[in-house]
């Protein structure tokens, strides 16, 4: 069993007048994948856009309770939301490359939190996350050229190794794979066993197949609620709740 | 009379659409056939058909009416021994008459003018006439084919349809060809011109005063009068005083309205947003000759005031002081336009961004500004073509002398104010002078069309990226 490394504890979220998530407890453990499912609108997202904070974008967004990663409270007025997003990257739903070269679309985080300082230390940082990103083979000729011109999955992994770029320690998937067809998915899902030995990954996925293909815990949400989360293997063959069997096998959602 | 006429066509085939559905209807029952379209197309079909040959024929014979009588009028003038030695002397003789007719004329009255006004009169009252009965004869044509038409139970939707695309089609005729005219007409008083001015003096000449332009006859121009004209009309002290102005405008508009755009789109809560935008909007509604006697009478005078107590001397009348109002009166294009390209940056691209970390400026200024830049700068073009074709405020604040300066505390001069001061007061429409205020005009289209031309080219590139 391994440590835990973001710990939610009766979080709240409102967005005006409407509650979207209700008193979620939820535990995620360090380089593992959880995977998170539930019905459109359940509250999935919300959840892990609390844990970088990117629900501040929206200005009529409330979060209430707490959420620790390593113990260190991070829903907190005072905390620097800059570098808590070099440490917890994320992935979106659409591949969003950067209207820039290949290069710049991966240099872009690195260069604002003054990493690599000369040249060659961010030529470096950039080989590497496409490395990583099991991209740099497509792309290592065309560096310049841009991010908006590969292919759906290509991009989609370039967004990963954007996310990589800063050295994250964890990295958020919302629906990573949705837009993406099912040999571009299959290449995002390999990645992502790849990528969990050495990050802590949260995914959010519509597929129950790819929830069970990547994940090691798995929670599902049902209209801002956490209905039951435990190991994968066990949600999917034996849940303990009605309503989690009634979504995996199909009958509503 | 003609407004009498046309109130009447419309009444009589408006109510022509009850006739036309009713009678239809009972064409259907009586036969028992299945009409082709819905009885209120045969209506709409009959009161098109009813109403547009006759109100076409109307128009046609109101613009042909007073051509026709006119040449009767002055021929029969003419053999009764009025004597007139060309065309506007003949026409100041057809004016005479019409008044005599109206009863508005004071002058003496000669026997040959009397019984042209008798004449006149007559004329009228047949070519009047004449027009009430053919406009008769064509609405009960047009009605009676079209009649038969329903009768047999034609595809009126279809027909209906054709009549409305055709109808549609001359409108947007009628606007490309007006369009055509007023370019026409610029290039042919501008051929004039440049009949007597070499376009390279008018094109590259340095010095500006057209008032000095007096000749007596420009189709027979001596090489000695032409040395004294070849430097009247230089062309390049009006360019550099538009782009002066211009370039001054844009130096307060172009930050001032970006700023306030990436305010607008980026940091202003909705609520915010809500109130400032319309404000800065009320700026682009406000007259140009308001912001010109504020510019004049406001702006000019303070600027002379600390440039004296610097002991600088400014003119009152300054570049500088048309330029920064007309800035202040571009800024609402520049932010209203750089706001809303702004708004279609896709919010994924700040998620992004903001996902790496970035902070809110950084993310403004390395993602949003570059991926909006190309309709920021398509808005920067369409205010330019503004500031170039601007005239009020620089009459009013810049001066009039064409002075080839780029000091901004000196006066100086426009396109558009050249254009305005020459046309101005009496002139003749044979001078020089006159028809170099077209040229002016065909050179300013030009350039704002090309202008034009770019900043739409940027703004469709910027589409064609996100769609």
């Amino acid at each position: 069993m391994s440590e835990v490394k973001i710990k939610s504890n009766n979080l709240n979220v409102f967005y005006g007048d409407k509650q979207a998530l209700f008193d979620v407890n939820l535990d995620l453990n360090e380089k593992e994948v959880t995977a998170l499912i539930g019905p459109s609108g359940c509250g999935k997202s919300t959840f892990i856009r609390c844990i970088n904070r990117m629900n501040d974008v929206i200005d009529i967004c409330k979060v209430t309770g707490n959420i620790e990663i390593d113990g260190v409270e991070i829903n907190d007025e005072n905390l620097d939301v800059v570098s808590l997003r070099e440490r917890v990257g994320m992935v979106f739903q659409k591949p969003n490359p950067f209207p820039k070269s290949i290069y710049d679309n991966i240099s872009y985080g690195p260069k604002i939190h003054g990493k690599g300082e000369t040249k060659s230390e961010l030529d470096e940082i950039v080989e590497r996350s496409l490395k990583k990103a099991a991209l740099w083979e497509e792309v290592k000729d065309r560096l310049d050229e841009p991010g908006t011109g590969l292919s759906g999955g290509q991009q989609q992994r370039l967004c990963i190794a954007r996310a990589i770029s800063v050295n994250p320690e964890v990295i958020l998937m919302d629906e990573p794979c949705s837009a993406l067809d099912p040999i571009a998915t299959a290449k995002i899902e390999e990645l992502i066993d790849e990528l969990k030995k050495t990050y802590t990954i949260v995914i959010v996925t519509h597929s129950m197949a790819q929830a069970v293909r990547v994940s090691q815990k798995t929670g599902f949400f049902h209209l801002g609620k956490l209905i039951e989360v435990g190991k994968t293997e066990k949600i999917f063959k034996n849940p303990d709740n009605k309503m989690t069997q009634d979504y995996i096998t199909g009958r509503f959602g | 009379m003609n407004f009498v006429l046309i109130f009447l066509i419309v009444i009589f085939s408006s109510s022509l659409f009850f006739y036309g559905k009713s009678k239809t209807k009972s064409i259907s029952i009586e036969r028992n056939i299945k009409l082709n379209a819905l009885p209120k197309f045969y209506g709409y079909y009959l009161v098109l058909w009813s109403s547009i040959p006759a109100l076409v024929f109307l128009l046609v014979w109101s613009l042909f009416e007073p051509v026709i009588i006119k040449s009767i009028i002055i021929e029969t003038a003419a053999n009764q021994g009025a004597i007139f030695n060309d065309k506007n002397e003949a026409n100041l003789i057809y004016e005479k008459i019409k008044a005599i007719h109206l009863g508005t004329y004071f002058g003496d009255i000669d026997t040959i003018l009397k019984e042209s006004a008798i004449s006149y009169s007559k004329f009228l009252n047949i070519f009047t006439n004449s027009k009430i009965v053919l406009i008769f004869v064509t609405i009960i044509a047009s009605v009676i084919f079209s009649l038969k038409k329903i009768k047999n139970n034609n595809k009126a939707r279809e027909d209906v349809e054709k009549i409305l695309k055709g109808l549609l089609f001359v409108s947007s005729l009628i606007a490309i060809l007006t369009t055509l005219g007023i370019i026409f007409s610029l290039l042919f008083e501008s051929i004039k011109f440049f009949s007597v001015i070499n376009i390279f003096d008018y094109l590259f000449g340095t010095n500006w005063s057209p008032q000095r332009a007096f000749i007596r006859d420009a189709s027979a121009i001596t090489a000695a009068e032409y040395d004294e004209l070849r430097d009247a009309f230089g062309f390049v002290p009006l360019i550099a005083g538009t782009s002066f102005i211009a370039f001054i405008a844009m130096f307060v508009a172009v930050p001032i309205g970006l700023f306030s755009g990436i305010y607008m789109a980026e940091y202003a809560s909705s609520k915010i947003r809500r109130i400032s935008k319309p404000i800065i909007e009320i700026l682009a509604g406000i007259p140009t000759v308001v912001y010109g006697f504020f510019a004049a009478l406001t702006v000019g005078p303070f600027f002379r005031q600390i440039g004296e107590s610097i002991g600088l001397t400014v003119s009152s009348e300054s570049a500088l002081a048309a330029g920064l109002i007309m800035g202040i009166m571009i800024i609402p294009y520049i932010s209203s336009l750089s706001d809303d390209v702004i708004n279609s940056v896709p919010q994924s691209l700040r998620d992004g961004s903001y996902a790496v970390g970035a902070t809110k400026s950084e993310t403004i200024k390395q993602v949003v500004i570059p991926a909006a830049l190309p309709g920021i700068i398509g808005s920067v073009l369409l205010a330019v073509s503004r500031a170039i074709g601007e005239t009020m405020i620089v009459v009013m604040a810049a001066g009039l002398a064409a002075n080839l300066t780029i000091n901004p505390l000196e006066s100086t001069t426009t396109i558009t104010t050249q254009i305005v001061m020459i046309l101005v007061g009496d002139q003749e429409f044979d001078s020089p002078k006159t028809q170099s205020a077209f040229a002016l005009g065909l050179t300013l289209f030009v350039a704002t069309l090309i202008l034009n031309y770019i900043a739409q080219r940027a703004v469709k590139k910027y589409r064609e990226k996100y769609d």
